[in-house]
C-alpha cells in the first residue's frame, strides 16, 4: 500500500528534520514549529475519522521488511493509541514553541533532535510489530540524551548517562525477550517466521495456546523491567529527578509528558496480551510496589528543596496510579490507568513548562529563595494555582478522573488497596500546597526582588503553551467521556486477553515485613542522627517544619 | 426541560457566570466589581424562592422533588455518573439559608471590602463559593456531591488566603484544605463502598438499594455483592462530615480560619459549608439508621466537641475566635442531634445558627471596620453608642444564641436537648445542659467586653469611630428578623401557620421535612415526639431556660451589663482571682487544649523527620545501589580495558555474541 496516515503522522517529523538540516539555522526554530503542527493536524484529522466502536486496529499499514524472519513494518491505531498519539503530538509543538526563547545555542541540532524524538514516539505507540516496536523504542532514547547531555543544567553529563544506561539495560533485556519470544513463536509454527514478530499473531496465539510458563515468566520479567524503569517505578525511579532537574524545560516536559508513558502503554499492550499467565503471577507484587510508589513519591516530593525534584517525585506517585490501574485486572482501573497517562502528561508537562517559566527569570529552582509571587506576577500566580490544584487532584478538573476510576477499581479487588492509595489525596495536598505557599504566597522575598524588572509575568508565547493545556485540563475533567469512548475499548480487549481479575489478597506477612523495613528505615535515621543543618541537596528539615501542615 | 428544571439550572448558572466574567474582566472594572457578582446572587435567591414556593405544584406523582440530569459526566463501563440536580424539601431548606445568607454577604461585602486592592478577586472568590455550596444542596450524586464538596474546600481555602500577603493567612488556608482532605479520605472511600455494594452513585436510588425495601438485606444488594457493612459505610461518610463541619478532631482548622475576610467567616465558617457535613449526615439519614452504633458514634464526637469548643471560647480574647469556637459547638449539637435521631431538631438548629451566627461575624466585622482592624476585645468596650445598629443587632444575636425564648435559636437548641432527654440520650442532655450555661457566658462576656463599659480603644482611633454604612447595616437588621422570629415560625403549631400549610400539630417544619426523615426514623424506631408544654417537655424547657439565664447573670456580674435599668460594672479582679482559682482549666481553655501544639509536634515535627528519613533512604539506598552498581561497572571495566580495541567491527560483534547467547540461555533454561 502506499504511504498511509499513520505513516504521515510518524514520518512528518522526521521530514521536518530533514528539512532543518538543509536550512539556514535562523529558520530553524520556525520550521520545527510548522512541522509539529503538521504533525499535530494529521494526527487531529486521524482522530476525526477514528470510529471509536470498532474494535481491533484501524488504519493498517502493512510493508514486508526484514522477510526472512517475518519481520514487518505495520503501523496500527486503537483508542489507546490514538489518545496517546495526539497527546504526544499536542505536547510536541507546545515544547518546541516553549524551546524558543530559552534555547540559544545550536538551535539547528536542538530542533532536529526534537523532532527524530516525536519521530520515535510515535513510532512506539502506533508499531504493530514487535521489531519495529523496539527500534522505536531505542530512537527515543538518542535524541533525549542529546537534548539533556547538551542543553541541560550543570550536572548534565552525570545525569543523561544515567538515564541512558538505566533505560539501556532495561529495554536490551527486552530485546532479548522479543526475541526468545519470537523463537518460541516459530518453533511452535513448524520453523516458520511469519508472524513471529506480528504483534496480532502473537496476541493470537498468547490467546489461544499460549506461551510456556518458563518463557512467560522469563518475558514477562524482561518487558517489565524496560517499562518499570520507564515509568518509573518504585525502585527504579532515581533516574528521573536527576534527569528533570538536568533536562532543559521543553525536555522536562516530553520526558514527564510522554516517555513515562511509553512504559504504561507497553505495560497495556504488550504485557498483558503476550503474558497473561505471569500478568497474574507478577500482579500482586507490581501492586505493592505501585502502593509504595504513591505513597513513597508524595513523601519524598514534600522535602524537595528543588521545585523540578518536587513535580518530578510527584510523577513518580501519579505514575504509581497508573500501573495501580493496569495490574488490578478490573475495568474501571483500567480506564483509570489510562486517562492518568494522558492527564498527567497534561498536568506535569504545564507545571514544568511553569516551573522554566519561573527558572527563565531567576535561573533558580530553590524554592526556598521564592516567595510572594502573587503580588510580583499574578497572571503566573493564577496559572500556577490552577494547575497545582489540577495536579491535587480536585474534582472538575481532569486530574481527578483517573485516579478516582483507579481508586474504585481497586477497591473492588481490594478495599485496602484502595484504602492506601487514596491516602495520597492528602499527601498531595500537602505538598502541592506547600510548595504553592512558599512560592506565591507572603512577602516577596529578597531574592525576588533583587531581580527588580528582569522579574517579568508571563508573556504571550508562554500563555499560548500552557492555554491549551488548561483548556485540556477543565474539557477532560467535566467531559472525560471524550477520552473514555476512545479508551474503553483497548481496555476491554486488554482486560479480555488477560482475564479478569479476582480479589486481591495480599498476605499479611509481606505487609507487615514491608512495613517493619519501613520503620526500621525510619527509626534508625530518627535515633541515628541529628537533624543536619541545612545544606544544598539535604536542607529540607527546616523547610519541612515550617512549610508541612 | 420543564420550566422548573430550567431554573433549578439557573440557580447555579446565575453566580457561575457572575464568577466567570468576573474573573475575566472584573480587574479593569476597580471599584465597580461589585455589579456583575452581586446581581447574579441576587437573581439566584429569587429563582431559589420562586422554586421553593412552587416546586410542590409541579412534581410528579411519587415523586418528592424535581431532578435534573444535565449531562453524563463519567462514563467508565458498568460505572456511570450522572451530573444531575435534585430539589427536594431537605434541598429547599438548605438554599434558604445558602442563597439568604449569601445574597446579604455580597451585599455587605460590597461596603467592607470596598478599600481592598483585591475588591473584584474578593468577589470573584465568592462566587465561586456560591457556586460550589449551591452544587452541594442540589447534587442528586455522590461524586456530584463530592465534586461540591472539594470545590467548597477550595474557595474556602482562597478566601481564607484572601490576604495572601500575610504569613498566617497562608498557613490557615493550607491548614484548611489538608484536614478537610483528611476527612475527604473517607468520603471518597464510603463513596466507593456505595457504588460497590449498589452499582449506583445516584443518592436516592443508592439509599434505597442500601436500607430500603428493594434491597434483600441491610447490607448490600444483588448485583454487586461488594459486601461493606453499612455501619462502615456510615462512618466514612461521616469522616467527611467531621471534616467540613470542624468536628473533634479536624476541628483545628475552623478557628484559623478567622484569617479571612469577615464577610468570609459569616458566610462560610458559619452559615453555610460548615453545614455541610450536618447535611450530609441529615441527607443519609437511613444509611445511618441502619446502623446504630455508628449512630451513637456520631452523636458522641457531636456532644464533646460541642462542650470542648464551649470550653475554649470561655476565655479567647479574639473576637471572631469567641464566634468560631460558639460555632463549632453549635455544629457539636446539631450532630448530636443527628446521633440520637432527632433528625429535624438538627435541621432546625442548623437553619437558627446560620442565621444567627451569620449575623453576629457580619455584626463582628462592623465592629472591627470601626476600630480599625482590631480584633483583640480587650482593645474594645464602651462601642455601645457609637454603633448603635451594630450593638442593637448583635444584641439580639447573643440573646439568641443563649438560648432565651422566644429567639429562634432556643427553640432549636430546646428542641435538641428534649429529644436527646426523651429517645434515652440522658449523657448527651446533661453535657449538652453545661454548654448551654458556657454558651450564654461567653456570649455576654463577648457583648460586655465589647459594647458595655469604659473603652480601651486606641486612642489614635478612637475619634475616628463610627457606624458602617448602609450596605453593612441593612444586612445586620434583615438577619435579625430570622434570627428572632424563625423559631416561632417554624414551630408554633397552632394558627396562622399551620394551617396554611396543612400542617396543623407538628410544626411548619417538622411536616415538611416528613418525607425526609420518615425514612430513617422507621428504621431506628424513633420518632420525635410532639411537644407537650405540660409534661416532661415544660421541665426541660424550664431547665434550659434556667441555666441560659444562670450563665447570663454569670457573665454579667463578671463583666458588666448596661441594657436599660439593669446596669452593672465589671469585676476585673474577680476575674483574675477565678482564673487564679483553676490554673489549669484556665490555661486549657485560653491554648485551647494544646492542639495545635499536638498536631504540630506529631504531624510537622515527626511527620517531617519522617519525609526527611525517606529522602535520605531515596538518595542514599535506592538511588546508592544503582550508582553503586555503576562504579563497580567502572572498576571492573578497568580490568577488562584491554577489550576496548576502538575497532567498530569488534564491539559489533561483541553485541552479536552478547545477543546470541542470551538469546541461547533462554533455550537452555526452556529447555528447547
Amino acid at each position: 500500500m502506499t504511504v498511509g496516515l499513520l505513516s504521515a503522522v510518524v514520518f512528518t517529523p522526521l521530514v521536518g528534520a530533514l528539512v532543518i538540516g538543509f536550512a539556514p539555522a535562523r529558520w530553524a526554530r520556525i520550521l520545527a514549529l510548522v512541522t509539529s503542527l503538521i504533525a499535530w493536524v494529521i494526527s487531529l484529522w486521524v482522530a476525526v475519522g477514528f470510529s471509536a466502536g470498532v474494535q481491533g486496529f484501524q488504519l493498517v499499514e502493512k510493508l514486508d521488511w526484514i522477510p526472512i524472519f517475518g519481520i514487518q513494518y505495520k503501523l496500527g491505531i486503537d483508542g489507546l493509541s490514538l489518545a496517546l498519539i495526539v497527546l504526544t503530538t499536542t505536547l510536541s509543538w507546545i515544547s518546541i514553541l516553549a524551546s524558543f526563547a530559552p534555547i540559544q545555542t545550536r538551535i539547528k541540532e536542538y530542533m532536529i533532535s526534537f523532532l527524530i524524538l516525536e519521530v520515535g514516539m510515535l513510532g512506539v505507540f502506533l508499531a504493530l510489530d514487535t521489531f519495529l516496536f523496539y527500534i522505536f523504542w531505542e530512537v527515543v532514547l538518542v535524541p533525549m540524551y542529546l537534548i539533556i547531555g547538551i542543553w541541560g543544567g550543570a550536572n548534565r553529563i552525570y545525569a543523561t548517562i544515567k538515564f541512558v544506561l538505566y533505560t539501556l539495560v532495561g529495554s536490551l533485556l527486552m530485546l532479548v525477550a522479543i526475541l526468545a519470544t519470537a523463537f518460541a513463536y516459530q518453533g511452535a509454527h513448524g520453523g516458520a517466521w511469519a508472524g513471529a514478530f506480528d504483534f496480532e499473531a502473537l496476541k493470537a496465539y498468547a490467546g489461544t495456546t499460549g506461551f510456556a510458563d518458563g518463557l512467560q515468566l522469563l518475558g514477562f520479567a524482561a518487558f517489565f523491567l524496560a517499562f518499570a524503569i520507564k515509568v518509573p517505578m518504585f525502585p527504579f525511579h532515581t533516574w528521573l529527578p536527576d534527569a528533570h532537574v538536568e533536562a532543559p524545560t521543553a525536555g522536562s516536559v516530553i520526558l514527564a509528558g510522554v516517555l513515562l508513558k511509553l512504559g504504561g502503554y507497553g505495560f497495556i499492550r504488550f504485557s498483558l496480551s503476550l503474558y497473561p499467565d505471569a500478568s497474574h503471577t507478577y500482579a500482586p507484587l507490581i501492586i505493592v510496589l505501585s502502593l509504595i510508589a504513591i505513597i513513597y513519591g508524595a513523601i519524598v516530593a514534600m522535602v524537595q528543596p528543588d521545585l523540578k525534584k518536587l513535580v518530578a517525585y510527584s510523577s513518580v506517585s501519579h505514575m504509581g496510579f497508573v500501573t495501580l490501574g493496569i495490574f488490578v485486572f478490573q475495568e474501571q482501573a483500567m480506564d483509570g490507568a489510562i486517562l492518568q497517562m494522558v492527564n498527567h502528561g497534561l498536568i506535569t508537562g504545564a507545571l514544568f513548562l511553569l516551573v522554566g517559566v519561573i527558572y527563565e527569570r531567576t535561573h533558580d529552582r530553590t524554592i526556598a529563595k521564592m516567595g510572594g509571587l502573587a503580588a510580583l506576577t499574578p497572571v503566573y500566580a493564577a496559572t500556577l494555582g490552577f494547575f497545582v490544584f489540577a495536579s491535587a487532584g480536585l474534582p472538575g478538573l481532569s486530574g481527578f478522573i483517573g485516579e478516582f476510576l483507579t481508586l474504585i477499581g481497586s477497591f473492588v479487588a481490594n478495599p485496602w488497596v484502595a484504602a492506601v492509595a487514596a491516602v495520597v489525596m492528602i499527601l498531595g495536598a500537602v505538598y502541592l500546597l506547600w510548595m504553592f505557599q512558599r512560592v506565591v504566597l507572603g512577602e516577596p522575598s529578597a531574592f525576588l526582588l533583587g531581580l527588580k524588572h528582569h522579574l517579568s509575568d508571563m508573556t504571550a508565547t508562554e500563555i499560548l503553551t500552557l492555554a491549551p493545556l488548561g483548556a485540556l485540563v477543565v474539557v477532560f475533567g467535566l467531559f472525560p467521556g471524550i477520552l473514555l469512548n476512545l479508551v474503553s475499548g483497548p481496555a476491554k480487549v486488554a482486560l479480555a486477553a488477560v482475564g479478569q481479575g479476582t480479589a486481591i489478597t495480599v498476605d499479611p506477612i509481606w505487609v507487615a515485613a514491608g512495613l517493619g523495613f519501613v520503620v526500621a528505615v525510619i527509626a534508625w535515621r530518627l535515633l541515628a542522627l541529628r537533624p543536619r543543618r541545612p545544606t544544598d541537596d539535604g536542607g529540607s528539615a527546616v523547610q519541612t517544619v515550617e512549610g508541612a501542615a | 426541560m420543564t420550566l422548573h428544571q430550567m431554573l433549578v439550572f439557573l440557580i447555579i448558572a446565575l453566580p457561575l457566570t457572575g464568577f466567570l466574567v468576573t474573573a475575566l474582566v472584573g480587574r479593569r472594572l476597580g471599584l465597580n466589581a461589585f455589579w456583575i457578582p452581586v446581581a447574579p446572587v441576587v437573581g439566584s435567591w429569587l429563582v431559589a424562592m420562586y422554586v421553593i414556593a412552587t416546586f410542590h405544584d409541579v412534581l410528579p406523582a411519587g415523586t418528592d422533588g424535581i431532578a435534573v440530569t444535565l449531562w453524563q459526566w463519567i462514563p467508565a463501563g458498568t460505572f456511570t455518573v450522572d451530573f444531575g440536580l435534585f430539589v427536594d424539601n431537605l434541598t429547599a431548606v438548605l438554599l434558604v439559608v445558602v442563597t439568604t445568607v449569601g445574597m446579604l454577604v455580597h451585599v455587605y461585602s460590597i461596603g467592607y471590602m470596598r478599600h481592598d486592592p483585591g475588591y473584584w478577586r474578593f468577589f470573584v472568590y465568592l462566587n465561586l463559593f456560591m457556586v460550589s455550596m449551591l452544587l452541594l444542596v442540589l447534587a442528586d450524586s455522590w461524586l456530584v456531591l463530592f465534586l461540591a464538596w472539594e470545590l467548597v474546600g477550595l474557595s474556602s481555602y482562597l478566601l481564607i488566603g484572601f490576604w495572601y500577603r500575610k504569613r498566617t493567612a497562608a498557613e490557615a488556608s493550607k491548614k484548611a484544605f489538608i484536614t478537610n482532605r483528611v476527612g475527604d479520605v473517607g468520603f471518597a472511600l464510603g463513596i466507593m463502598a456505595i457504588w460497590v455494594n449498589t452499582g449506583t452513585l445516584n443518592i436516592r436510588d443508592s439509599i434505597e438499594l442500601l436500607v430500603g425495601p428493594a434491597s434483600m438485606g441491610a447490607t448490600g444488594s444483588l448485583a454487586f455483592a461488594g459486601g461493606i457493612p453499612v455501619w462502615v459505610i456510615a462512618l466514612l461518610l461521616f469522616a467527611g462530615a467531621v471534616g467540613k463541619s470542624a468536628q473533634f478532631p479536624l476541628h483545628v482548622w475552623l478557628p484559623d480560619a478567622m484569617e479571612g475576610p469577615t464577610p468570609v467567616s459569616a458566610l462560610i465558617h458559619a452559615a453555610t459549608m460548615v453545614n455541610a457535613g450536618v447535611y450530609l449526615v441529615a441527607r443519609a439519614n437511613p444509611i445511618f439508621a441502619s446502623a446504630p452504633e455508628a449512630m451513637a458514634f456520631v452523636a458522641a464526637i457531636g456532644i464533646f466537641t460541642a462542650i470542648l469548643a464551649a470550653s475554649i471560647a470561655l476565655t479567647q480574647t479574639d473576637i471572631k475566635r469567641v464566634l468560631a469556637y460558639s460555632t463549632l459547638s453549635q455544629l457539636g449539637y446539631m450532630f448530636a442531634a443527628l446521633g440520637v435521631g432527632a433528625f429535624t431538631a438538627a435541621i432546625f438548629h442548623l437553619m437558627a445558627q446560620g442565621f444567627t451566627k451569620g449575623l453576629l461575624f457580619l455584626a463582628s466585622g462592623s465592629v472591627i471596620h470601626a476600630v480599625h482592624d482590631e480584633q483583640d476585645m480587650r482593645k474594645m468596650g464602651g462601642l455601645r453608642k457609637k454603633l448603635p445598629h451594630t450593638y442593637r443587632t448583635m444584641l439580639i444575636g447573643a440573646i439568641a444564641m443563649s438560648g432565651i425564648p422566644p429567639l429562634a435559636a432556643f427553640f432549636s437548641k430546646d428542641e435538641i436537648l428534649g429529644e436527646s432527654f426523651k429517645l434515652g440520650f440522658q449523657w448527651v442532655w446533661a453535657i449538652g445542659i453545661l454548654v448551654a450555661v458556657m454558651t450564654a457566658f461567653y456570649m455576654f462576656r463577648l457583648i460586655g467586653l465589647t459594647f458595655w463599659g469604659k473603652s480601651r480603644v486606641d486612642p489614635a482611633v478612637e475619634p475616628k469611630i463610627h457606624e458602617s454604612p448602609r450596605t453593612m447595616t441593612v444586612p445586620l437588621w434583615l438577619l435579625a428578623i430570622p434570627s428572632v422570629l424563625l423559631g416561632i415560625a417554624l414551630t408554633w403549631p397552632g394558627p396562622p401557620l399551620g394551617p396554611l400549610f396543612g400542617m396543623e400539630g407538628e410544626g411548619l417544619l417538622g411536616g415538611y421535612l416528613k418525607p425526609i426523615f420518615e425514612h430513617g426514623q422507621e428504621i431506628l424506631g424513633r420518632r420525635e415526639e410532639a411537644f407537650q408544654l405540660a409534661g416532661i417537655d415544660g421541665m426541660l424547657l424550664a431547665i434550659s431556660i434556667a441555666v441560659a439565664l444562670a450563665g447570663m447573670l454569670a457573665a454579667w456580674r463578671l463583666f458588666g451589663v448596661e441594657i436599660g435599668p439593669i446596669r452593672g460594672a465589671s469585676r476585673p479582679a474577680l476575674v483574675a482571682s477565678l482564673t487564679k482559682r483553676v490554673p489549669f482549666l484556665y490555661r486549657a481553655s485560653a491554648n485551647n487544649w494544646w492542639f495545635d501544639d499536638i498536631n504540630n509536634l506529631v504531624f510537622v515535627v515527626v511527620g517531617g523527620r519522617i519525609a526527611n528519613a525517606l529522602a535520605w533512604f531515596d538518595r542514599n539506598v535506592v538511588d546508592g545501589v544503582v550508582n553503586g552498581i555503576g562504579a563497580l561497572t567502572r572498576r571492573s571495566g578497568g580490568g577488562l580495558a584491554r577489550v576496548q580495541t576502538g575497532r567498530v567491527q569488534n564491539y559489533a560483534l561483541g553485541i552479536a555474541l552478547g545477543l546470541i547467547a542470551m538469546a541461547g540461555s533462554y533455550f537452555v533454561i526452556l529447555g528447547r
